[in-house]
C-alpha cells in the first residue's frame, strides 16, 4: 500500500514513524525514513510550487516530485546523480553555485549537507514515478482491492465441530475461527453477572434489587429475550445509546476554542438523538437526517422541525469563531465537518487529504475538495456574537414550519432595530459623554469669554488632535508641521462690555511644538503680536499663557490671529480666552460664557439619548414571541465547486474539484443537481446498500459497545492504517443483514446479546492465552471499567437520588459566554442530579466526574473511550463532594433497614447485585463497630463500595 | 480515541498512574514504542540526546506584552512619534498607521548591556542571567488563536499541549506528584485546552493549581484533601476498601487493571500528603518571601506563584506553568495598564530567578518568560497598542541556554520580526531540544499519522545554546 504515497501535493509529515526510526538502515543511515525526514519536506516546501506536476507551470522543464523526474532533469541535465553529489545539479542549486535554488532564498547548510548525505548513500526515494497524465498519484483502481472498499460478501455460517455450543450464526463464526486456533470458549457466565452485565450495556444502570430477583425466578429459556426486550424499549435505552452517538457526535452544549459561547440551542439535538435511538428510526435515515434533514421531503412541519433539528450535527463542532481570516474560518469548519463526517460514518481520516493525497488511504485532495464543495455550499457559520464583528456565530433556524418562518423573520426584524437603536443610543451617550468630559469641571468655571477652537475662523488644514490633554472642547488643532505661512485661525470674541481684558492662549505644549508661534492681537489701540513658545508648557494651570492685557470695545470687533508664518515645529491652537480686569469685572461677572455651540451640542446630544431611551422602553414592551431556534444548517443560496486548496491554504487555489464522493467507494454516486449543495446526494450515497463501509462501521461499532472491542479494533479508521477485522466473514454478515433487517439497531442489538459469545464468563484460560493473549477470537468477555456516566448514575441509583427527568435544556442559566477568562459562569450553575446523558456538556469546563473517568473529549469524534484506571479518579472516589454526598445519602437509606446484617445485604444487593459472603459481611460489621458512630461509619462503608473495582467494573 | 497501535487492551492498561512494570530501558525505542512493549508511563526517561535543562518553569502574561516597551528599545518610535510608519502594518490590525512611542525611559544594564525599560527595574538587574530571543513570530491575530498555539502548537485543532508532550517524552523524576502543573492557569482562550493531553494518554495531561479566579494562596489541586475525615480515618477506609480490591482481584484470576486501581489508591493516598505540604508556603523564611514579593501589594499573587513554581522544580516536577492571567491586553490605556502589570510580576520574577541561582537550580531549570504574542508599535484608539503576532520579544534564562545574550531582532520600529527569527514552532523545538528530546523523533501515532508537537516545522535555535 504505501505505493499511494506520493506525489504532487504531498506537503508531508516529515515526522518519522517510530516504526519506520527504528527500521533497520544501510551503514550510512540514508534510506526511505531519512528521505521522509530530511529530504521529502524541503522539496515540498521549497521547490513543489514550481517544479512538480502540480505547478502551473514547470519551470525549468524540471520535476523534482519523484525519483524518475530527478533522473532525468530538465532543460540544464539530470538534476541528480546518484552516489554523486558533485554531478548533481540540485545539490549545486541549493548552494546557489553556478544555479542558484530556490530563487529568493538561499536554504541552510545544514540542508545542503542532508543533500549531499543523501545523494552520497544512493539517493533513496519512495516515489514512485508520477504520472504525467494524471494530476493525483493514487490508484484508485488498485486501492478498491483493500478489504474494506470491497462490497460485505455474503457468507453461510462455517462448520463447527461441536455442534452443541454454538446458539446462533455468530457462534458459528467465532467458534469456527477459534476452533480453527485451537482454543476453546470458557464457561457461560452465571446468570446475575449476566443480567448486570446486559443492563449496564442496554440503559447503563445496574439491575434493582427487585429486576434481579425477577430474573433469577424466571427459568424460562425466553428470560434473557425478555430483559432485553423490556430493556430496549425503556427510554434508558435511547439514554445509553444516544450517549454513544454523541461520543460520535462530538456533542457539547458549549463552543469551546478560543470564544467558548454557550450552544443554547443544542440540547434539541441532543433529546433527538435520545428520542431517534428509543424509536429506533433505521440508521440510514438517522444518517440522512443529521447530513441534510433540511432538505429531505417531510410532510409535516413536525417532520420538517425533526430534519432541521438533526442537522444540528454539522454545527455542533468546535469552531475557531474569532479568526479574522474569514476564508480561513470557514474551510477551518468544513474541515472540521469532512473529518467528523468521514470518520463517523466512514471510518476514514479524511482530514488527511487536506493538504495532500492521503497518505495511507487511496483518497486523493481531489476527493477532500470535492467533498469540500458540498460543506463549504452549506451555511453553517452565521452572523457574529458577543457584539463584536470578528467574533462569528453560527447558523440557527426556526421550528414550526411556516408560522415558525413568520416569527423568525419577525424576530430579526425586531432585533435589528432593537439593535440600531442601540447602536445609536450607545454612539449618542458617548457623544455626550465626550462633550462632558472634554468641558472639564475646571473650564465651567473659567472667568471670561472663552473662543473654542471650533468656533474660530480657519484658513488652511488644521488636524483636530486629543493626543495631548488638557484642552477646552472637544480636542485641539495642530498644523501638522505643512503648508508653514499658509495657515492662520482667527478667535473673535463677543465682548459684553467695553475695557480691559487680559488674553489667555491655551495649547498643548511638547517638544517638536514650534518655539516662535506667532499670535496677533487685533484690539481698540491697535494690533500687536506675540511670539508664543509651544515647546515649553504653558504658564496658567499648565493650559493657558498671557499674551498681555488689552482694551476691548463691546462687541465683536477685536479678534486674536494664530498662525504658522515663520514656524518651524508644530503650531498647535486650541482656544482663546477673554479675561476682564479692572472696570470691566464687575460688568462680566465670573460667569463661563462657555462657547454656546458646546452647550447646544450637550443638550441637543442629552435630547436625544432622552429620544433613544424612549425608543428602547417602546421596543421592549412591544418584543414579538420568540422562536424556537435549533442549530441547522441550509444551503447557501448559490452552491458550487471549491477549488483545491493548494497545501491545505484556501488562499492559494489550483484546480476546481468537482462536487462528488471518494473514487474509491465503488457505489452509486448519485448526481448533483444544480442549485444543490449535495448533502442530500451524500447521503444518499453513503447509506446505499452497495457503499461498503458506512453499514460496516455502524454494526462494528454496536459490536464493539457490547463486546468491549470491535471486529475491527479500531473503529473510526478502517483505513490502511486501521486494523483488519478479526472475523471478516462475521462482520460482513452482520453488515448484510443489518441492511436486510431495514436498519434496526434495536434489532441489531438483540441479535448481539442472545448470541452464546456474548454470554460468556470473564474467567481466565492459560492454554487460551498463549494462544489468543488479547482474546481477539472472543473465547471470553471482556472485564471493561465502567464509563464515566455509568459510574455516577450507578452511584445516584444506589444512593435513591436520581432523578429520572428527560430532556430540555441544561445550560439555559449560562450566558452567551459559557465561561470567560474569570471563569465567570461555567457549568457549576446548572448540577444536577439527573442522568448524567443531561449534564452540561462545556467544552473546555466538563464536569468533573465525566473528565476524571475519561468522558469522550467533545472537541474531536470519539469511537472508542479511553479508559484509564490513574490516581486522579481515586482521589476523586475518595475526596469529592459528590461522592461523599451520595454515600451519606446511601447511608441513610440503609439506617431505614433495621439491623446492621440486614444493611450490609442492602448494600451488596443494591451497588453489587449479590449478597455478600460471609467474610464480606463480617469486614463491613467490624468497620462499622469499630469507627465513628452509626450513619458516618455506614457512609464511609457506602463509599469504600463506590470506589471498589467490582462496582467500578462490569464483568 | 482511536489508536491504530494493534495493543489496545495492553495499552489501555498502561496507561494507569502507577504499575509496577519496572523500568524499562528507552534506549533505541521510540516513547510510543516503549509504552506499548510494557513501560511505565511516567518512568524518568533519557531523551534523545543529552539534556541541558531538566525541567521548564513557563511564566506565561497572558494577554500580550509589548515588545517595544519592554526590552525591544527602538529610538525610532521617539523620534518619529505621531508620524506614519513607513510601510504597511498587517493585515487585519487596526489600521493606524501612526507611530505611538513608548511612555516609558530605556536604560541599558549590566555588562551586557541590555535595554530594559523603567517597567522592569528588578528584572532589569538579571539581564546578565537571560537570553532574548527579539526576533519571535507567530500565527494568529486573536488571542484564541495565538494562546492555543503557543501552549499546543495549533490554533484550529485540538493536540497535546508542550507540557504533555515533555512529560510523555521523558517522565518525570517525583512520582508522588504530577509531571505537569499549571498555576492558577486562565479558564478562556482555549482554556483546559492549553494543559490538554488531548490524544497523548491521560497521565500526560496537566494537573491545574486552582484557576485564574482563585487567589493563589488559596490554589490547590482538585480532591487534594477530605473534607471530613483524618488521614488516620481515611486509611482505615482504604483499608476496608484495599480489601474489597484484593478479593475481586483474587477471584478474577488476576487482571492488570485491578491490580492498576489498587496502585492507584496507594498513589492518591501518597499525593494526599505530599501535595499540601507542598503548596503550604508557611514554612519558608520571611527572607524568601521579601524576595518574591509575598505579604505585600501587588506582588503577593503573582509572588506566590512564583515561589510555588521553585517548590515544584525543587521536587523534580518537568514543567511547571504559572499564569498571569488575562491582564496584558492594553488596546487602549496602555500605561496604566502596562505599569500595573509590571508591578505585579516584576519582583517575584526576579525573585524567582535569584532565588533559583541561590539554590543551584538555575543550571538544570529553563525559565521562558513571556506572553501569546506582542503589541504594534502603532497606535490603536488614543493610547493603546493592538496584537502583534508579528514580532515580539520573550526570553529565557537558566538551563542551557546563553546568558546576558541577545538573539534575533525586529525591523526599526519593532514591528515585523526580521532577523535571526524564531517562530513559535522554532521555539517549541528548541525548548524539546534543551531538554533533550529531538522534535522530529518525538512522535506519537493517532488516526492514522504520526504527531508531533512542531506539525511539520520546527527550527532548533542552537544559536542561543551555550
Amino acid at each position: 500500500m504505501r505505493g499511494f504515497l506520493l506525489s504532487g501535493f504531498t506537503l508531508l509529515f516529515s515526522v518519522l514513524s517510530p516504526v519506520a526510526a527504528e527500521s533497520p538502515r544501510s551503514p550510512r543511515g540514508v534510506d526511505n525514513a531519512f528521505f521522509e525526514a530530511k529530504i521529502r519536506p524541503v522539496l515540498v516546501r521549497h521547490c513543489y510550487e514550481c517544479h512538480s506536476s502540480e505547478s502551473k507551470k514547470v519551470r525549468g522543464g524540471l520535476r523534482l516530485d519523484s525519483r524518475d523526474a530527478l533522473l532525468k532533469g530538465g532543460d540544464s541535465g539530470p538534476a541528480l546523480v546518484p552516489g554523486k553529489p558533485t554531478e548533481s545539479l540540485i545539490l549545486k542549486a541549493l548552494r546557489h553555485d553556478e544555479i542558484a535554488m530556490p530563487p529568493k532564498e538561499k536554504l541552510p547548510a545544514s540542508v545542503a549537507a542532508d543533500f549531499e548525505r543523501w545523494i552520497q548513500g544512493g539517493a533513496p526515494d519512495p516515489r514512485i514515478s508520477a504520472t504525467t497524465t494524471a494530476k493525483s498519484g493514487i490508484d484508485i483502481q488498485a486501492g478498491r482491492a483493500f478489504w474494506a472498499f470491497t462490497p460485505p460478501q455474503r457468507y453461510n455460517p462455517p462448520a463447527v465441530r461441536d455442534m452443541s455450543w454454538p446458539r446462533t450464526d455468530i457462534d458459528r463464526f467465532l467458534l469456527a475461527a477459534m476452533e480453527a486456533k485451537g482454543v476453546r470458549p470458557v464457561r457461560d457466565a452465571d446468570s446475575v453477572t449476566l443480567l448486570r452485565r446486559v443492563h449496564i450495556a442496554l440503559v447503563g444502570l445496574p439491575p434493582t434489587p427487585q429486576e434481579t430477583d425477577a430474573f433469577l425466578a424466571d427459568h424460562s429459556p425466553e428470560a434473557l429475550a425478555r430483559v432485553v426486550d423490556r430493556l430496549l424499549a425503556s427510554p434508558g435505552f435511547g439514554e445509553r445509546w444516544g450517549r454513544h452517538w454523541l461520543d460520535l457526535a462530538r456533542y457539547a452544549d458549549s463552543n469551546g476554542k478560543d470564544e467558548n459561547l454557550t450552544f443554547h440551542e443544542a440540547w434539541r439535538y441532543r433529546d433527538f438523538v435520545i428520542d431517534a435511538v428509543n424509536r429506533d428510526i433505521p440508521f440510514d435515515r438517522f444518517l440522512a437526517l443529521q447530513l441534510a434533514g433540511d432538505l429531505l421531503p417531510a410532510a409535516t412541519d413536525a417532520e420538517r422541525d425533526l430534519g432541521l433539528t438533526a442537522t444540528g450535527f454539522l454545527v455542533l463542532g468546535p469552531k475557531v469563531l474569532a479568526n479574522r481570516d474569514i476564508l480561513q474560518r470557514k474551510m477551518d469548519v468544513v474541515d472540521e465537518q469532512i473529518d467528523t463526517v468521514g470518520r463517523v460514518f466512514l471510518g476514514l481520516t479524511l482530514g488527511c487529504a487536506r493538504c495532500h493525497d492521503h497518505k495511507f488511504d487511496p483518497v486523493p485532495t481531489r476527493d477532500y475538495h470535492a467533498l469540500a464543495g458540498i460543506f463549504a455550499s452549506t451555511h453553517t457559520l452565521d452572523g457574529f456574537k458577543l457584539g463584536n464583528p470578528v467574533v462569528s456565530g453560527w447558523s440557527v433556524r426556526p421550528l414550526g414550519g411556516a408560522a415558525g418562518d413568520r416569527l423568525q423573520t419577525a424576530a430579526l426584524e425586531y432585533q435589528k432595530k432593537v439593535k440600531a437603536n442601540a447602536d445609536s443610543l450607545k454612539k449618542v451617550r458617548a457623544d455626550l459623554k465626550t462633550l462632558q468630559d472634554a468641558t472639564p469641571a475646571k473650564s465651567t468655571r473659567l472667568a471670561g469669554i472663552v473662543v473654542d477652537d471650533v468656533d474660530a475662523k480657519k484658513v488652511g488644514f488644521w488636524k483636530p488632535s486629543t493626543y495631548a490633554k488638557p484642552y477646552i472642547g472637544t480636542g485641539y488643532l495642530s498644523d501638522d508641521k505643512s503648508g508653514k505661512g499658509e495657515k492662520s485661525i482667527t478667535f473673535t470674541p463677543t465682548i459684553p462690555a467695553a475695557g480691559e481684558y487680559e488674553v489667555l492662549v491655551s495649547y498643548t505644549s511638547g517638544g517638536g511644538r514650534s518655539t516662535n508661534t506667532p499670535v496677533k492681537i487685533h484690539f481698540l489701540d491697535g494690533e500687536k503680536t506675540i511670539l508664543v513658545d509651544q515647546s515649553k508648557p504653558p504658564s496658567i494651570d499648565g493650559q493657558f499663557c498671557s499674551v498681555g492685557t488689552y482694551r476691548f470695545e463691546a462687541g465683536a470687533s477685536g479678534s486674536v490671529v494664530i498662525s504658522n508664518t515663520g514656524t518651524t515645529g508644530y503650531v498647535i491652537v486650541d482656544a482663546v480666552r477673554f479675561v476682564p480686569v479692572g472696570a470691566a469685572k464687575t460688568v462680566v461677572k465670573e460667569t463661563v460664557e462657555f462657547p454656546s455651540s458646546m452647550q447646544k451640542k450637550i443638550n441637543a446630544a442629552k435630547a436625544k439619548v432622552a429620544e433613544l431611551e424612549k425608543e428602547e422602553a417602546t421596543l421592549k414592551a412591544s418584543a414579538p414571541p420568540a422562536p424556537t431556534l435549533v442549530m441547522a444548517v441550509r444551503d447557501e443560496p448559490k452552491p458550487g465547486d471549491v477549488s483545491i486548496a493548494v497545501r491545505g491554504d484556501p488562499h492559494r487555489l489550483g484546480a476546481v474539484a468537482p462536487r462528488g464522493f471518494l473514487s474509491v467507494v465503488d457505489s452509486p454516486s448519485p448526481k448533483i443537481a444544480e442549485g444543490h449543495s449535495g448533502r442530500a446526494e451524500l447521503a444518499r450515497w453513503m447509506t446505499d446498500p452497495k457503499n461498503p463501509l458506512t453499514a460496516r462501521v455502524f454494526v462494528n461499532r454496536a459490536w464493539m459497545h457490547l463486546f468491549g472491542e470491535g471486529l475491527v479494533r479500531t473503529v473510526d479508521n478502517f483505513g490502511v492504517q486501521g486494523e483488519k477485522p478479526s472475523h471478516p466473514e462475521l462482520l460482513d454478515a452482520l453488515a448484510i443483514r443489518f441492511v436486510e433487517e431495514g436498519w434496526s439497531t434495536k434489532r441489531l442489538i438483540r441479535t448481539l446479546i442472545l448470541s452464546r459469545a456474548y454470554g460468556l464468563s470473564c474467567t481466565r484460560d492459560p492454554a487460551a492465552e498463549r494462544i489468543d493473549p488479547e482474546n481477539r477470537l472472543h473465547w471470553r468477555a471482556n472485564r471493561s471499567r465502567l464509563e464515566a456516566e455509568v459510574i455516577r448514575d450507578s452511584v445516584l441509583l444506589v444512593s435513591g437520588q436520581l432523578d429520572r427527568t428527560m430532556g430540555r435544556s441544561s445550560v439555559a442559566k449560562l450566558g452567551e459566554q459559557a465561561i470567560n477568562n474569570n471563569s465567570v459562569g461555567g457549568l457549576s450553575q446548572e448540577l444536577n442530579n439527573r442522568r448524567s446523558v443531561y449534564l452540561p456538556i462545556l467544552r473546555n469546563d466538563l464536569p468533573t466526574i465525566l473528565e476524571v473517568f475519561d468522558f469522550a473529549d467533545p472537541d474531536t469524534t470519539t469511537g472508542k473511550r479511553d479508559a484509564t484506571t490513574v490516581a486522579t479518579q481515586a482521589l476523586f472516589l475518595m475526596n469529592s463532594p459528590f461522592v461523599m454526598e451520595q454515600a451519606k445519602e446511601t447511608a441513610h437509606r440503609l439506617m431505614e433497614t433495621a439491623g446492621d446484617e440486614a444493611r450490609v445485604e442492602l448494600l451488596y444487593r443494591l451497588a453489587l447485585n449479590r449478597r455478600p459472603t460471609s467474610l464480606e459481611r463480617e469486614r463491613v460489621l467490624h468497620f462499622v463497630r469499630s469507627g465513628s458512630s452509626g450513619r458516618d461509619a455506614w457512609a464511609r462503608v457506602c463509599q469504600a463500595v463506590f470506589g471498589c473495582t467490582e462496582f467500578r467494573f462490569v464483568e | 480515541m482511536v489508536m491504530t497501535n494493534p495493543h489496545m487492551n495492553r495499552r489501555d492498561m498502561l496507561r494507569s498512574a502507577g504499575i509496577g512494570f519496572g523500568y524499562l530501558a528507552m534506549a533505541g525505542l521510540s516513547t510510543q514504542a516503549a509504552l506499548a512493549s510494557g513501560a511505565d508511563p511516567l518512568v524518568p526517561r533519557a531523551g534523545h540526546h543529552k539534556a541541558r535543562a531538566k525541567r521548564i518553569i513557563f511564566l506565561f502574561m497572558h494577554g500580550g506584552p509589548s515588545q517595544v516597551d519592554t526590552f525591544d528599545y527602538k529610538p525610532r518610535l521617539e523620534k518619529e512619534a505621531g508620524k506614519q510608519l513607513p510601510f504597511a502594518p498587517a493585515p487585519g490590525t487596526t489600521v493606524s498607521r501612526t507611530i505611538l512611542p513608548s511612555p516609558w525611559k530605556f536604560a541599558q544594564h549590566g555588562e551586557s548591556g541590555a535595554w530594559v525599560s523603567e517597567l522592569f527595574p528588578e528584572m532589569a538587574k538579571h539581564v546578565d542571567e537571560l537570553c532574548f530571543l527579539k526576533g519571535m513570530h507567530t500565527e494568529g491575530q486573536s488571542h484564541g488563536q495565538a494562546v492555543l498555539k503557543l501552549h499546543t502548537g495549533a490554533p484550529a485543532l485540538t493536540r497535546p499541549s508542550m507540557g504533555s508532550w515533555v512529560v510523555y517524552g521523558l517522565g518525570t523524576e517525583n512520582r508522588n506528584l504530577p509531571g505537569f502543573v499549571t498555576i492558577c492557569p486562565t479558564r478562556g482562550h482555549g482554556g483546559v485546552l492549553n494543559y490538554g493531553n488531548a490524544f497523548l494518554p491521560a497521565v500526560y495531561q496537566g494537573t491545574a493549581i486552582g484557576s485564574a479566579s482563585t487567589p493563589a494562596s488559596s490554589a490547590k489541586i482538585r480532591h487534594i484533601a477530605n473534607a471530613s475525615m483524618s488521614l488516620s480515618e481515611q486509611r482505615q477506609q482504604l483499608d476496608l476498601l484495599q480489601a474489597m480490591n484484593r478479593d475481586h482481584l483474587g477471584a478474577s484470576g488476576g487482571d492488570d487493571r485491578l491490580e492498576g486501581v489498587i496502585e492507584s489508591y496507594e498513589l492518591a493516598f501518597r499525593m494526599q500528603s505530599a501535595v499540601p505540604k507542598l503548596t503550604d508556603l508557611s514554612g519558608e523564611s520571611k527572607a524568601t518571601k521579601q524576595l518574591y514579593g509575598i505579604d505585600e501589594k501587588p506582588t503577593d499573587d503573582f509572588g506566590r506563584q512564583c515561589l510555588l513554581a521553585r517548590r515544584f522544580a525543587e521536587v523534580g516536577v518537568r514543567f511547571i506553568q504559572v499564569s498571569h492571567s488575562f491582564k496584558w491586553d492594553q488596546h487602549g490605556n496602555l500605561k496604566k495598564g502596562h505599569e500595573s502589570n509590571a508591578h505585579e510580576v516584576d519582583k517575584p520574577i526576579a525573585g524567582l530567578l535569584t532565588d533559583l541561582k541561590a539554590r543551584g537550580l538555575l543550571d538544570d531549570t529553563l525559565i521562558l518568560w513571556g506572553g501569546e504574542f506582542g503589541r504594534t508599535p502603532v497606535v490603536q484608539g488614543k493610547d493603546g497598542r493592538d496584537h502583534n503576532p508579528q514580532g515580539f520579544t520573550m526570553w529565557l534564562a537558566g538551563g542551557g541556554v546563553k546568558s546576558g545574550f541577545s538573539y534575533g531582532a525586529t525591523d526599526d520600529f519593532g514591528y515585523y520580526a526580521e532577523r535571526e527569527k524564531v517562530h513559535m514552532h522554532d521555539l517549541h523545538a528548541t525548548l524539546l531540544w534543551l531538554l533533550g528530546l529531538d522534535h522530529e523523533k518525538l512522535t506519537y501515532r493517532y488516526a492514522g499519522r504520526d504527531f508531533r508537537l512542531t506539525d511539520v516545522y520546527g527550527r532548533v535555535a542552537k544559536e542561543i545554546f551555550v
